[in-house]
């Protein structure tokens, strides 16, 4: 593969998806807000009486301060997806961006990445808005977030690929709806978010450990016990992100050069 | 990742001005309204590298050429041996019907379509291997409108002038020039979804002008419009040969064709059946006049074809014959005496080349 794109190319491509997104920034905050702040009022006035604390790490934490980092994990997980499944796929096959794009002076890595990164920053955005509102409530400390960016840009751009794979794999929109059902919601829920992975039979453990939400949500609770094989998990992410990322890339070429 | 997120939710605009001058439509001479990172590099001037292809391309007669193009879909075929040259200056018709292979010879010329076999070079560029650098200096207006509907008239020049290098003031000065020359100021804060299909394919033309680009491609770029749209279209693509831009125009209207091309390609199947100007193919291919007749039995007609020297093709309900030069009288007696339902007599276009070089029509 020749690498013909450039820096410029990527960032104008990204900027054409943030001057539509600054159109509609409120709306498109309300989510990660509104969403971190009922899932804390309602587990933290809802099952935090009915659970006394959970054992992390040999010490015993409180119950938001165990899902506060898994929430962050979240919102990046379903804002990165969803960007570049939804998003991506709605440009490609509805709108032809792509193919607008494709007769400017941009190569198709330019367009690729312009979406890779747009998607990986709509998660962030998301990630950033419900750390904060985690911190304020005191579910998270303002050091756990700033240490924990560089896992947060991992795991966006790790699932701003998986959508954009999507968008390269799926015929039609509905089939957008598979990954999101069949990955993302067994991931969301048992990947040791709202409660550790040891709790699940064996079998599911294993399965649970190997989805890549589950490195990333171990990573970003760093405050709450630092895991001696986080450099394993660093790495795991980082291979996922390439290979998904590299996967995307061929499957979305072939779609638009029918090839 | 951290800083591209604070563009996002927190634009740190540069506000200076240098002193005194205004610039198109009174907007003060100033770096207003680009971002931080977008001012740093107007600084290093990228967009003054590309803003003068067509003084380029005037002085160099800088060419698009396609040689020996091909292109299969697995054993399927589309494109079979296409040559071409686009001239500075000259438009370059691809007429054919639909399914003949003109968008995808499009797609090779500006990089978008890979050739299976054959080059293309836009002066010293190879179109395939160096096709970013070539589209800096084209302009495509493609069959689909592919506006950004989440972006105003104004919003979707600018996010392309972008892509060009064109930031700030810049941008927005030659995005006002292009939109006063096509006009389409007073549209300039409307929504895409709000202008009519003839605004929206001026809208793709201005898009496709922001650069000053040496060749433009506009592919089928008035099918659906109205006549008088159609017409005005016209005008704005003799317009840019006037101005010394290459065209390679690709449509099934052949008024089109004859009205705006220099040179014409005739195409069917993937391959070139005939070309020349409008007038060459006609006065080559059929001669001035043809007739067309209804109402009479197939080999009465080729008969009297065959007499006089001329040819006949069956032609809507009826046959077309053409009128040879020496004697078309001779011609018209032999039909009327037997007693056609319908005569017309009439001058030849290149629908008529069409049918005869292809057996088929254009439509």
């Amino acid at each position: 593969m020749v690498w013909d794109g450039s820096p410029w190319g990527v960032y104008a491509v990204w900027r054409r998806h943030a001057t539509v997104y600054q159109k509609t920034w409120l709306v498109n905050c309300l989510l990660p807000v509104s969403e971190p702040i009922v899932y804390l009022v309602s587990f933290g006035y809802g099952l935090s009486p009915l659970i006394a604390g959970i054992e992390y790490h040999g010490q015993a934490v409180s119950y938001l301060q165990f899902i506060g980092p898994a929430m962050i994990g979240i919102a990046l997980l379903f804002q990165s997806f969803f960007e570049g499944a939804y998003a991506s796929f709605i440009r490609l096959h509805y709108q032809k961006t792509w193919h607008a794009l494709l007769t400017a002076p941009l190569s198709f890595q330019d367009v690729f990445c312009g979406d890779w990164c747009w998607a990986a920053t709509r998660g962030m955005v998301a990630g950033l808005i419900t750390g904060l509102v985690t911190v304020i409530s005191g579910a998270y400390s303002w050091q756990g977030l700033l240490g924990s960016l560089p896992f947060m840009v991992v795991g966006a751009l790790l699932f701003g690929a998986m959508g954009l794979l999507t968008t390269g794999l799926a015929k039609t929109i509905d089939h957008v709806n598979v990954p999101i059902f069949m990955l993302l919601i067994p991931m969301f829920t048992i990947c040791g978010t709202y409660f550790p992975r040891e709790n699940l039979p064996g079998w599911l453990q294993k399965i649970a450990a190997v989805l890549p939400l589950s490195p990333l949500v171990d990573l970003l609770r760093w405050p709450l016990g630092w895991d001696p094989w986080w450099w394993v998990k660093v790495g795991i992410l980082v291979v996922l992100m390439a290979g998904i990322a590299a996967c995307a890339y061929r499957t979305i070429y072939r779609k638009l050069y029918n090839e | 990742m951290i800083f591209a997120a604070l563009f996002c939710l927190l634009p740190a605009k540069v506000f200076y001005f240098r002193s005194g001058h205004q610039g198109l439509a009174g907007i003060p001479l100033c770096r207003r309204g680009c971002f931080l990172l977008e001012a740093v590099i107007q600084n290093h001037r990228i967009s003054a590298k590309l803003e003068y292809g067509l003084g380029v391309a005037a002085e160099q007669g800088v060419e698009l050429v396609g040689q020996d193009l091909h292109k299969s879909y697995g054993s399927r075929e589309v494109v079979r041996g296409i040559d071409l040259t686009v001239k500075p200056g000259q438009v370059l018709g691809l007429l054919g019907p639909n399914g003949a292979g003109k968008s995808t010879t499009v797609g090779m010329l500006y990089g978008m379509v890979k050739p299976s076999h054959g080059r293309v070079t836009l002066g010293p560029y190879d179109v395939t291997r160096q096709g970013v650098q070539a589209r800096r200096y084209m302009g495509v207006v493609t069959q689909d409108d592919n506006l950004d509907p989440d972006l105003d008239v104004t919003g979707n020049l600018v996010a392309f002038a972008r892509y060009f290098g064109l930031v700030g003031t810049t941008a927005r000065y030659r995005v006002a020039e292009v939109l006063e020359e096509l006009e389409l100021t007073r549209f300039a804060k409307h929504g895409v979804d709000e202008l009519s299909g003839g605004t929206k394919r001026r809208l793709v033309l201005a898009r496709a002008l922001l650069n000053k680009p040496v060749v433009v491609f506009l592919d089928e770029p008035t099918t659906g419009l109205d006549p008088d749209v159609r017409q005005q279209f016209w005008r704005l693509v003799l317009g840019l040969r006037q101005r010394g831009c290459g065209v390679l125009l690709t449509t099934h209207y052949m008024d089109e064709a004859e009205r705006l091309c220099d040179r014409l390609l005739l195409m069917q199947a993937g391959q070139v059946v005939d070309r020349g100007s409008p007038a060459e193919l006609i006065e080559r291919t059929v001669g001035r006049e043809v007739l067309e007749v209804e109402g009479l039995d197939s080999r009465y007609v080729q008969d009297v074809a065959a007499a006089v020297g001329s040819w006949v093709r069956p032609f809507s309900s009826g046959f077309l014959l053409a009128i040879p030069d020496g004697d078309p009288e001779a011609l018209i007696s032999k039909v009327e005496h037997g007693r056609p339902t319908r005569v017309l007599h009439r001058k030849a276009n290149l629908e008529d080349v069409f049918l005869h070089l292809t057996g088929s029509r254009l439509e």
